[in-house]
């Protein structure tokens, strides 16, 4: 399971591909105030970050690949 | 499918795309308004450059996508189509041909060919009209577009204030590492990535592209417009694009973007720029003092005092300050080699002011310093001449030297007027005394040489170089309102520089910062970016509408009308076409590779020898068991199993027949580039292309065509103010025909030029000691024409790379004899000439005529069989030694079967005292042969002899015949 959400917190692990983005976006759209955690994420996919981009969720946890977290952080200007 | 099935069918179907693409290009440039051939010819190139999409052949791609924008262009009527057009894109076309041959033959394409592909297609964009940049694509299918107009330099400029305030993004210790990088001579590029809207249907992941450059520090990541609302956020439309520095070297970089290298742009930053102070602004009081003793020292030019007192005041505070980074940049900058005087002068007003040196003012003032800083710093170490250093002036010299100088160089910039030579010479005179005052006095000379031409030219650009020379020398900055054509003489790379040249810029003596442009900043040439809109549409079918298009090329036919609707039915039909729409759509041609076929011709020939045993086995069932009944029934049963086979047959040998236009296509353009060459005029006439036969034919046919051709076009056809002269039409006229003629295709090729003169053929022949000069004196001239087909034979005087080294006429002959031909030269001297082939249809089945002698039964080819006769030995007459016989008024020599194979027993005649003659074709002659008697005929698959008995001489082959037992065939050009 790649996204989901609970606890007011959308979660998302592993390799976030391509297919995710417009689940992530009603995902995102549905809880405006949910938070991030990406702790267990490996890879976003270019639409997916876009997505976060755009909708700037706040970030609980960063990605513990560090190269990833370095580039969403940059990305997402947190 | 398989990858490799499918990279099969690319190939084969590649090769027939660039065929029809250089027909159709041939033809429209008989017919340059035929919109319907425009658009197949436009098809073609798309639809080849869709498929090669589907391979890692990013070179065979770019060339095709240029060549498809520029049909596009020609299509919608925005360029006129032309001579050079269709050069370029044959060009191109047999680039791609070649690339093909190469995957063909290695299965992947070598990188050493992306250099010709780049080069390929700027040549053909530099084709389309400027116009086309300005033609907006619609909405944002594309990126972007990238300025286009402007320098190397300007594009610098203009990029340097979004690229400074991105890599403060980047840590102050990757900036670090990145300096010291280039300053081992190494370069730093700046990489801006903008992926095209639509990447992500094609399967690409930028976000995933970018972080694996090589050597890539990211430094921003932006959306390129403002987000919508998240409404109508479309997650499927790429609105990022990266940017960041990089330490890999551009050709890594280039090969690592291969795939995008239109989205990409590579530029070559001044390690400058990376050093920029970042951090807290408020604390600490000291900045004055250390200001003020910094410079003093730096006066000075006490190095090691500077660094002392930066290092005493860095370790006072807090790292965090943006002073601190400061210090530490100008510990870095100390680092031996020290940089400039005033890059650190400029770096320790910077603390004063708190705000980073403007580098890129600093790079536009400095024009001729920057090349000094990229010096210092690495990027061009070695092209600095090493007596050039920068003079270490007092501070008061300076400043006065420095004023003395601007105000030459106002002088120098007023209009070239009356008073223009006064004022150079003063000038001159002025800057003689300066370059003394400071000691150059190896600048004289270049001064002089300066003002002298300046003077001639009544150009004051030599003087301003020579100016904004030396006060570089001097480590004075010039404003650069004062220099501003110097900057332009000086530095090459500040002209606006076509891509493909300034990749080969090496700019020799002017340690100017060398920035290069990618692909992506063309400047006459339109961006790739801003392109129309088909080929961007393409790239973002699904593969699996690309697949559609390699089973059924011809399924998007637009007419002529259609086309400006046809850019949005194409996206609508490639998004909704689905795999099974395809099905339909498919299966009507079926691609079989050739062995599958050839094994179906085995079975079928062993099928024939089997059959051929039913009707022994009747025979054997009447004669040796007497079972009249079963015998009957055989052979009836024989009679329907010998129509199905022979049906069986001629199918298989229909599928392996071909049309005779697969060479004949060949030859539009082979006579195109060739009387192009040669400066005649040729009309070419291709007739009965659809005539078939067995492949294996047609391709033998391919090459001693060409000779043909080649032959008739150099040698045969006279320019046209020959013909002129002698009264024929300017144009030549080449005709290759083919047709059908019973069991032969014929093709002739007729010409209607100078014909072969006989009589130079004799000398020549005789010369070259061909013929023997008792031959010379007989020969008829008939006989003189076909001596061409003499190894060694040449006429021409001189070899040219066309034709001339006397491997010809003989070489096609035995090609052509090879698979079962003749062929037949005449020509009539001053009218033309005309060669024709006579070929068997097919090579694959012999129908043989089986004769016995010596109780051994041999076969011959029936074609070569000109009549069966009985002959009474009394008919048989003797000139000298020699056996003959006076058949319909014609005398023929007879041979007697056994003697030619060395047999030792006498011809066996028949009751009536009957020798079997047999009469067989040799050329133009009739030979007779006698034999103990004759047999059927029948057909049978001929096989070669194998292994040690190919060397055999006299036989063409043997066959299995239905009994079991072996035929040998006879060659009876080897008999004799």
């Amino acid at each position: 399971m790649t996204m989901r959400y609970q606890n007011k917190t959308v979660i998302l692990a592993d390799v976030v591909g391509v297919e995710d983005a417009e689940e992530l976006l009603g995902m995102l759209q549905k809880y405006p105030t949910a938070k991030l955690d990406m702790e267990a994420c490996t890879h976003v996919h270019t639409a997916c970050l876009q997505v976060l981009m755009a909708v700037k969720p706040a970030v609980k946890k960063w990605p513990e690949v560090p190269v990833l977290a370095h580039w969403l952080r940059l990305a997402l200007k947190q | 499918m398989s990858v490799n099935s499918l990279l099969e069918q690319f190939i084969t179907e590649g090769r027939e795309f660039l065929q029809a693409i250089s027909v159709s290009l041939m033809a429209l440039e008989e017919n340059p308004g035929d919109q319907e051939l425009m658009t197949e010819l436009f098809r073609h190139v798309h639809t080849l450059k869709g498929n090669s999409g589907l391979f890692d052949f990013p070179a065979m791609t770019r060339v095709l996508h240029a060549g498809e924008d520029l049909m596009d262009s020609v299509r919608h009527g925005r360029v006129q189509f032309n001579v050079s057009i269709a050069d370029a894109l044959l060009d191109a076309m047999d680039f791609v041909s070649h690339l093909l041959d190469e995957v063909d033959a290695a299965g992947s394409l070598d990188s050493s060919n992306d250099a010709q592909a780049l080069a390929l297609s700027h040549m053909l964009r530099a084709l389309l009209p400027a116009a086309t940049v300005a033609v907006v694509t619609s909405d944002a299918l594309v990126a972007e577009p990238v300025p286009t107009q402007l320098s190397v330099r300007d594009r610098l400029c203009a990029i340097v204030p979004s690229v400074q305030a991105q890599l403060l993004k980047v840590s102050e210790d990757t900036r670090r590492e990145m300096f010291l990088w280039a300053k081992k001579g190494q370069p730093l590029i700046w990489v801006h990535y903008q992926p095209e809207a639509e990447c992500f249907f094609k399967g690409e992941d930028p976000f995933f592209l970018a972080m694996q450059t090589p050597g890539f520090s990211v430094a921003g990541i932006h959306n390129r417009t403002p987000w919508p609302a998240l409404e109508q956020l479309d997650a499927y439309r790429c609105e990022l694009q990266f940017g960041g520095i990089s330490s890999a070297s551009r050709a890594e970089l280039e090969d690592y973007f291969r795939y995008v290298p239109e989205q990409v742009e590579l530029i070559e930053l001044p390690a400058l720029l990376m050093v920029l102070p970042s951090g807290d602004e408020n604390g600490g009081p000291v900045y004055e003092d250390f200001v003020v003793e910094a410079l003093n020292l730096l006066e000075r030019g006490d190095v090691a005092g500077l660094r002392r007192v930066t290092s005493s005041l860095l370790e006072f505070s807090s790292p965090a300050l943006w002073l601190s980074s400061a210090l530490r940049w100008l510990l870095v900058l100390l680092e031996e080699p020290p940089a400039e005087l005033f890059v650190l002068r400029a770096l320790i007003q910077s603390v004063q002011s708190l705000t980073p040196p403007d580098w890129l003012q600093f790079l536009q003032n400095h024009e001729l310093s920057v090349g000094a800083v990229a010096t210092e710093f690495g990027a061009s170490a070695e092209e600095t001449p090493p007596e050039d250093p920068i003079l270490e002036l007092a501070p008061a010299r300076r400043k006065a030297l420095q004023a003395l100088l601007q105000a030459q160089g106002s002088i120098l910039a007023l209009p070239v007027d009356a008073g223009f030579e006064g004022r150079m010479r003063a000038a001159t005179t002025t800057l003689l005394g300066c370059t003394k005052t400071v000691g150059l006095d190896s600048e004289r000379d270049l001064l002089e040489q300066a003002s002298s031409t300046a003077r001639e030219q009544k150009n004051p650009a030599p003087m301003q170089a020579w100016v904004a020379r030396f006060a570089h020398r001097c480590g004075i900055a010039m404003p650069a309102t004062v220099v501003p054509n110097a900057l332009q003489t000086l530095s090459p790379v500040a002209h606006p520089v076509t891509p493909v040249q300034a990749a080969a810029v090496v700019v020799p003596t002017e340690p100017v910062v060398v920035v290069v442009p990618t692909a992506a900043v063309p400047e006459p040439v339109p961006p790739p970016a801003s392109t129309p809109v088909v080929p961007v549409v393409h790239e973002a079918a699904p593969p699996v509408a690309l697949v559609a298009e390699v089973i059924a090329p011809s399924v998007v036919a637009p007419a002529p009308a259609e086309s400006a609707a046809l850019q949005d039915e194409h996206v609508a039909a490639r998004r909704n076409s689905k795999p099974e729409d395809t099905h339909a759509q498919s299966a009507k041609t079926l691609r079989v590779d050739q062995v599958k076929i050839d094994r179906l011709m085995n079975l079928i020939g062993e099928m024939v020898v089997a059959k051929n045993a039913l009707p022994y086995l009747a025979n054997r069932a009447e004669n040796q068991y007497g079972v009249r009944d079963l015998s009957r029934e055989i052979k009836v049963q024989y009679s329907v199993i010998n129509r199905i086979a022979e049906e069986m047959q001629d199918a298989i040998m229909q599928v392996r027949m071909m049309p005779v236009s697969f060479v004949f296509q060949r030859f539009p353009r082979l006579v195109r580039d060739l009387s192009n060459k040669l400066g005649k005029e040729v009309q070419l006439v291709l007739e009965g292309e659809e005539t078939e036969a067995d492949k294996n034919i047609v391709e033998a046919l391919a090459d001693p065509l060409i000779h043909i051709v080649r032959n008739s076009l150099d040698h045969g056809l006279e320019l046209p103010e020959v013909r002129r002269a002698n009264g024929k039409p300017e144009k030549g006229r080449l005709q290759i025909s083919a047709r059908q003629e019973s069991d032969h295709v014929t093709i002739e090729i007729t010409d209607d030029g100078r014909g072969i003169d006989a009589t130079v053929i004799k000398r020549k022949a005789y010369q070259n000691g061909l013929i023997s000069e008792e031959r010379l004196e007989q020969i008829s001239d008939q006989e003189a024409i076909n001596l061409v087909f003499l190894p060694g034979f040449s006429t021409a005087e001189t070899v040219t790379d066309l034709s001339g080294r006397g491997v010809g006429m003989d070489v096609v002959r035995n090609a052509i004899q090879k698979v079962g031909g003749t062929l037949q030269l005449n020509s009539v001297l001053g009218q033309g000439t005309r060669l024709r082939l006579s070929l068997p249809l097919s090579m694959a089945v012999t129908n043989v005529m089986i004769i016995e002698s010596a109780q051994q039964i041999f076969g011959f080819p029936m074609d070569v069989v000109v009549e069966t006769v009985r002959l009474p030995r009394q008919r048989i007459k003797y000139f000298k030694q020699h056996a003959t016989t006076v058949l319909r008024d014609k005398v023929i020599p007879l041979f007697s079967l056994n003697t030619l194979l060395a047999l030792d027993t006498p011809q066996v005649a028949n009751d009536q005292n009957e020798l079997a003659l047999l009469v067989l074709r040799m050329g133009q002659e009739q030979v007779g042969l006698l034999v103990d008697a004759f047999r059927e005929t029948t057909d049978i698959i001929l096989k070669p002899l194998p292994g040690v008995l190919s060397g055999l001489h006299g036989y063409a082959g043997s066959a299995l015949l239905g009994d079991g037992s072996v035929l040998m065939v006879l060659d009876h050009k080897e008999l004799f």
